[in-house]
């Protein structure tokens, strides 16, 4: 997901702001502590115009 | 057309008045409701020092008074740090887990100190143990909170 916010020229505070989280939020998910819900993940991807899947791997 | 809400970091009252008329608002009101309640407390509680009293509980009161105005009369979207969907933030899935782990933690201890009490057959003031009680779920949030932003954060 960092990859998809620098390519996007945000910062984590800017992507929070669009997403309507916090800024701790962004930063736990790209750590990969924190798992969004399902209407977080689905902004994360209308952001970056790409699917769910592309951003999140599920655990195996 | 898009209106712009104009953010600040104490934010404004959602009655109206910008952040100087919140923060004064809320001080006047605090204060009142502070004298208000410290007076009841010194004239129920403490009848033979009652200006003492009341100036204690008054200045104990009043900040806690005047946050709590705050919070009720300010408009969440006026302030510069609140997330627009705080219910989607890490934070509040910390503030679920540490309350669910300070519930069970309460149900524990209440449990064991009846227990223990019923046993002994020790007697306490009930102001002493409600205080007691409450001060153990404070920790146990604040513990638990804390630990799962160093956890996660």
């Amino acid at each position: 997901m960092p990859e998809y916010r620098r390519g996007r020229g945000l910062s984590q505070q800017a992507l929070a702001d669009l997403l309507g989280v916090s800024r701790q939020t962004v930063i736990s998910i790209e750590k990969g502590r924190y798992d969004p819900s399902l209407p977080l993940a689905f902004r994360l991807a209308a952001v970056f115009e790409c699917r769910i899947e592309d951003l999140f791997v599920a655990d195996e | 057309m898009t209106q712009l809400t104009q953010r600040s970091t104490w934010g404004r009252s959602r009655f109206g008045g910008g952040s100087a008329a919140l923060i004064i608002g809320s001080a006047v009101i605090g204060l009142g409701l502070a004298v208000g309640a410290g007076a009841l407390f010194a004239f129920l509680a403490y009848p033979h020092a009652r200006i003492l009293a009341l100036s204690v509980f008054s200045a104990g009161l009043f900040p806690v008074l005047t946050a709590a105005c705050w919070a009720l009369a300010v408009g969440r979207s006026t302030l510069r740090s609140a997330p627009r969907d705080p219910e989607q933030s890490i934070e509040s899935r910390w503030y679920d887990s540490a309350a669910q782990g300070a519930f069970h933690d309460l149900l524990v201890a209440a449990g064991l100190a009846t227990a223990i009490f019923a046993v002994l057959n020790v007697e306490a003031p009930v102001s002493l143990v409600l205080g007691a009680v409450l001060l153990l779920t404070m920790l146990s949030f604040a513990v638990r909170y804390l630990w799962l932003k160093r956890a996660e954060g």
